[in-house]
């Protein structure tokens, strides 16, 4: 009997043992086909954790935006190009960040990362800088705004970082933008979870902004991993609110939207800081009824009402879109990666046109800051030489929408400003 | 004042760690160990109600019923194979503590391997609202409420009017001296371990249509009911109970009054507890 | 007849090989990401070591990760908030977790029994919160920075932080050195006979004369130091910091790592659990497959548990390779009896 135990013992750890050296050694390298040179571009994202629906749902679109681009690909220097995107996880986690960027850019050899939007900035931008490798991600987690205002974004020792989209500036333009759809609301609440930091620089500013406006507000802030709303719905309730904007994850918004419709607080509109994942699961977890007349971002460019897209990248993310449905074999609504990936790819694609280079890294930036880009969320100029100390900072329409039946139909839009 | 929204919201709470907390003192009581994993089967449970509802049809009560019933096997089958072995004489408290560490991992895996990570949701069970006036309750949450009611009587009845039960607590207090009536003591542990995670499991589901299902939905009830146990005092069903309402009520008051602090405040409060009275309310006070 | 003691020698040598291979990895492979594996290992190792020590007192300890954060954090603020260069601030990050370690042990450690483990799981969890939420010193959950130790310049040779991860691989194995030679030392001294006896029974240990509490404390103190520092060179090796890095599953990896190393071998099952597990880790992290790293992970260690003879861990098969290696035919192989490591 022992013995039997003594041996399937080692007869598993070896298997383990071997195990871990078989998949480690398995990296399979693409063969790599005659034609347009490849170039890698990395993201870090979201696939596991509580964000982990905004990471997953949208790849299968994101696959055929890279065909439907590929099919033409880019030409610099009179060679052709296509683009091949490598995927990390980044559990949504800095440390998790930190090390998906290590792998993108030790293991994989990325030069440029892009589409990033989990709030991990510092620790992917600590990785990529020394490395020379250009970083597109957002402005928002509030961890990027100068150092005057206790931020950690700083041009000198940050060079190769372009903020593709600015999320920061973007969520102020929703702020107006529902108050725009909803002139007659009485107060607006805003909450966000600790994990964005309680009053940092980026509340601060968009308070600020807020007050400049002589908007009506109230703030609140819940602990990570709260799924009881009803505290937070009552204080809303006593400050007088009726239009709160929930800045967290899909499920905490879900649930903050299914309380306040059981708590009897019906005329209470909520809208979430982000796209609506599938309108099905809404409805499932709040309720059909309470799903009714939630408000999120919304980012089907063939609808926007006054910012002017390129025709041809409408007709780019329609086809795509397509593609994603035939993929899947179900409808496919999800508009959100329009304005992240495909337009962060544009970005870089125009600046490496317009400084004649693939490899020059320094010259790409160079030719991003201050650059005009057209993109699949319209022309913008690149801004904020004052505000972040380099005018590394795209524009964005700030689009919502609003869920009716079972459809997602365009709310308002407030474009956002250039910064100073 | 906390308005009455959130007396009822706390009462809600209460119910669903008392159930928690019940559950796993029972398994403490005979079995000697914290099950880790407890709070996984709660998620389990939820997901067994959600697929017998959405992929069956079976009404929530059956629903309820079998999710118990399933999960109630699997946490026998996990006392047989797992904990059994690694407690048997020779083996620390350190082998079995960690081994339901471990399967709290493996479970949370299987589920997100198996049922995917996306929130589920089940709002289409018991809908609607008692308006109260000034505010309404879900009927879900009054489910829970009811729910908890039937337990608990079930639980006293169990306890002390059946041969099971009578078994039950002499293996609780006694262990040799009921082996030596004939008791055995190995299949107590089965029974009263599958019973823990039967309610561990049917909390799980009353609760899923509440908030939303998820494979990491266990984590938090886990540490909540450990929360629990320790204030009523470990080994004490009187005080997984009262532990329980305690904590839900504190929970709903404080989050009231100071939002996300909440959290560090319980944390502060349980190590208070254990360094000035670590029995708890009602456990047995140390040598 | 052999002229020298070729049963604790043979082994000897193979440990003495393997870590010499260990010491010169670095000229075989420059792969950032297998230096990197190493690194961490070695720095679990070493708060794996810690737990070890306090569970020979009979506790265990299921806030060993606190510590690491107390220290990493510690380094992290003395560095950026007051400019403080990096090596002082570690062997501060160290004597600080110490001495909380200390308070700590004071307070609660004449709870004992399962209310301390219960406590020290809540003390883990009161740190990461504080953390989360002491957003002026900590910046809460998006973390710290600390910068790398600048480059020491030995007389035209440069070790340069910034290059690779080749001279914290050095000075990791420095560092795991020091503290497998102190624990090793302990484990061996008088007073790592009080431990065991402790373990073995308290009652009787305390009959014996043998003043429990001053025991616990130093051994818990001791091991707060140790983790405080692999928690403060971890943390300026990621270069980042964050509450959620230091927390309750880290504990809980600390405690896996402990029981499929092996017990009974301090130093020994702390270095293998924590390889083995930590690489498995890392490569189930790389399986496109979401959540199976978690359920793979906890099934391992699961079977690991199940099927290893009573008692014992990974370390003690080496034990029994020898054993089962110079065996001589006529002895008698006893059945139930567990063989203690060689080392």
């Amino acid at each position: 009997m022992k013995k039997w135990y003594n041996v399937v013992a080692i007869l598993m750890a070896t298997v383990i043992v071997l195990g871990i050296f078989a998949i480690g050694c398995a990296k399979t390298a693409p063969p790599q086909p005659g034609g347009p040179i490849t170039i890698n571009i990395g993201e870090p994202v979201a696939l596991s954790g509580s964000a982990a629906p905004w990471g997953q749902i949208p790849t299968p679109f994101r696959e055929a935006w890279f065909e439907v681009f590929n099919r033409e690909g880019f030409q610099v220097g009179g060679k052709t190009y296509n683009i091949k995107l490598i995927q990390v996880d980044d559990q949504n986690t800095p440390e998790g960040g930190a090390a998906a960027a290590k792998q993108l850019v030790f293991g994989d050899k990325v030069r440029f990362i892009a589409g990033h939007w989990t709030w991990n900035f510092s620790a992917v931008a600590a990785v990529t800088n020394p490395a020379k490798v250009i970083f597109v991600t957002r402005t928002g987690a509030p961890d990027q705004l100068p150092a005057s205002w206790g931020g950690l974004y700083d041009p000198k020792t940050m060079p190769y970082v372009v903020f593709g989209t600015p999320s920061q500036e973007e969520f102020t333009a929703d702020c107006f933008a529902l108050i725009k759809a909803y002139p007659n609301y009485k107060r607006l609440g805003l909450m966000d979870s600790v994990q964005s930091g309680v009053d940092s620089a980026g509340w601060r500013a968009l308070k600020k902004e807020l007050d400049a406006a002589g908007i009506r507000y109230h703030n609140e802030w819940f602990a990570v991993g709260t799924s009881d709303f009803t505290p937070y719905i009552t204080r809303f309730a006593e400050a007088g609110c009726n239009l709160v904007f929930v800045a967290g994850w899909v499920g905490e918004f879900m649930l903050f939207s299914k309380q306040r419709w059981e708590m009897g607080y019906k005329d209470m509109k909520v809208g979430c800081s982000g796209p609506f994942v599938d309108i099905n699961i809404y409805k499932a977890v709040c309720g059909p009824d309470a799903a009714q007349g939630l408000i999120g971002a919304y980012y089907d460019n063939s609808q926007f009402k006054e910012t002017k897209v390129n025709p041809k990248y409408i007709a780019q993310c329609q086809e795509a879109l397509r593609i994603a449905a035939e993929k899947t074999g179900k409808p496919y609504t999800y508009t959100g990666e329009i304005a992240w990936l495909p337009s962060h790819v544009l970005i870089l694609v125009q600046a490496m046109q317009k400084a004649g280079t693939v490899d020059d890294t320094d010259a790409i930036m160079k030719a991003i800051r201050g650059g005009t880009f057209d993109t699949t969320i319209g022309k913008w100029t690149m801004s904020g030489e004052k505000t972040y100390g380099s005018a590394v900072v795209f524009g964005s329409p700030a689009p919502l929408c609003t869920i009716q039946g079972d459809k997602e139909v365009y709310l308002s839009e407030y474009p956002t400003k250039p910064l100073p | 004042m906390p308005p009455a929204e959130i007396w009822i919201d706390g009462l809600v709470q209460s119910c669903i760690y008392m159930t928690m907390a019940f559950g796993m003192v029972l398994v403490f009581s005979i079995l000697g160990i914290l099950n880790w994993a407890h709070g996984q089967f709660y998620m389990l449970g939820a997901f067994v109600v959600y697929y017998a509802i959405t992929a069956a049809g079976i009404p929530f009560p059956i629903s309820l019923l079998i999710s118990g019933v399933v999960v109630g096997g699997l946490g026998m089958l996990v006392e047989k194979f797992v904990i059994e072995r690694l407690t048997s004489p020779g083996y620390g408290m350190l082998y079995v503590t960690v081994a339901t560490l471990a399967l709290m991992f493996f479970f949370e895996g299987a589920a997100g391997m198996a049922f995917g990570l996306m929130d589920k949701g089940l709002s289409t069970v018991l809908p609607g609202v008692l308006d109260l006036g000034s505010f309404s309750v879900s009927y879900q949450k009054i489910a829970v409420i009811i729910f908890t009611l039937v337990i608990m009587i079930s639980m006293y009845i169990v306890l002390n009017r059946t041969k099971v039960g009578l078994a039950i607590r002499a293996a609780a207090q006694e262990p040799v001296a009921a082996s030596l009536y004939g008791i055995s003591v190995g299949r107590v542990s089965l029974i009263v371990m599958g019973i823990g995670c039967a309610l561990a499991a049917m909390a799980g589901g009353i609760m899923a249509p509440v908030y939303t299902t998820n494979p990491f939905m266990g984590r938090i009830p886990m540490i909540m009911s450990l929360l629990a146990i320790i204030i009523g005092g470990l080994g004490s069903l009187t005080g997984a109970i009262v532990g329980g309402i305690i904590l839900g009520f504190l929970n709903s008051v404080i989050a009231y009054h100071l939002s996300y602090v909440s959290e560090f405040v319980l944390f502060l409060l349980v190590i208070i507890i254990l360094l000035v009275r670590p029995q708890g309310l009602f456990g047995a006070p140390l040598k | 007849m052999p002229y020298f003691d070729y049963k604790t020698l043979i082994p000897r040598t193979v440990i003495g090989v393997l870590i010499a291979l260990f010491v010169i990895i670095p000229v075989f492979t420059t792969n950032v990401i297998t230096i990197s594996i190493f690194i961490s290992s070695g720095i679990w190792a070493i708060a794996v070591m810690g737990f070890v020590l306090i569970l020979r007192t009979g506790q265990f300890s299921m806030g060993q990760a606190a510590f690491m954060a107390l220290g990493a954090y510690t380094s992290a603020i003395l560095t950026i908030k007051l400019g403080m260069p990096f090596w002082p601030s570690f062997l501060l990050a160290g004597i600080v977790s110490g001495i909380i370690a200390l308070i700590i042990g004071l307070v609660v450690l004449r709870v004992g029994g399962i209310y301390f483990s219960i406590i020290t799981l809540a003390f883990g969890e009161v740190v990461r919160i504080f953390a989360q939420q002491m957003e002026g010193i900590t910046r809460g959950a998006r973390g710290l920075i600390p910068p790398m130790p600048p480059t020491i310049v030995l007389g035209g040779f440069e070790i340069n932080f910034a290059a690779g991860p080749v001279p914290y691989y050095y000075f990791m194995i420095l560092l795991v050195a020091i503290t497998a030679v102190v624990f090793w030392r302990i484990d061996r001294s008088r007073m790592g006979g009080t431990f065991s006896s402790m373990a073995a029974n308290q009652i009787l240990a305390e009959h014996q004369g043998i003043h429990l509490m001053k025991y616990r404390v130093i051994a818990f103190t001791i091991a707060g130091v140790f983790t405080g520092f692999a928690g403060a060179y971890y943390a300026n090796f990621l270069s980042i910091i964050t509450p959620l890095m230091f927390g309750l599953w880290q504990s809980i990896q600390i405690m896996m790592m402990s029981i499929v190393g092996g017990i009974s071998s301090i130093v020994g099952g702390a270095l293998i659990g924590a390889t083995i597990l930590y690489t498995l880790g890392i490569y189930l992290s790389r399986l496109p497959i979401f959540n199976i790293q978690y359920l793979l992970f906890g099934a391992a260690v699961v079977l690991v548990l199940l099927f290893l003879p009573k008692g014992t861990g990974l370390v003690d098969l080496w034990g029994k390779f020898w054993h089962k290696v110079f065996r001589e035919p006529e002895e008698y192989e006893m059945p139930e009896e567990s063989e203690m490591a060689v080392e």
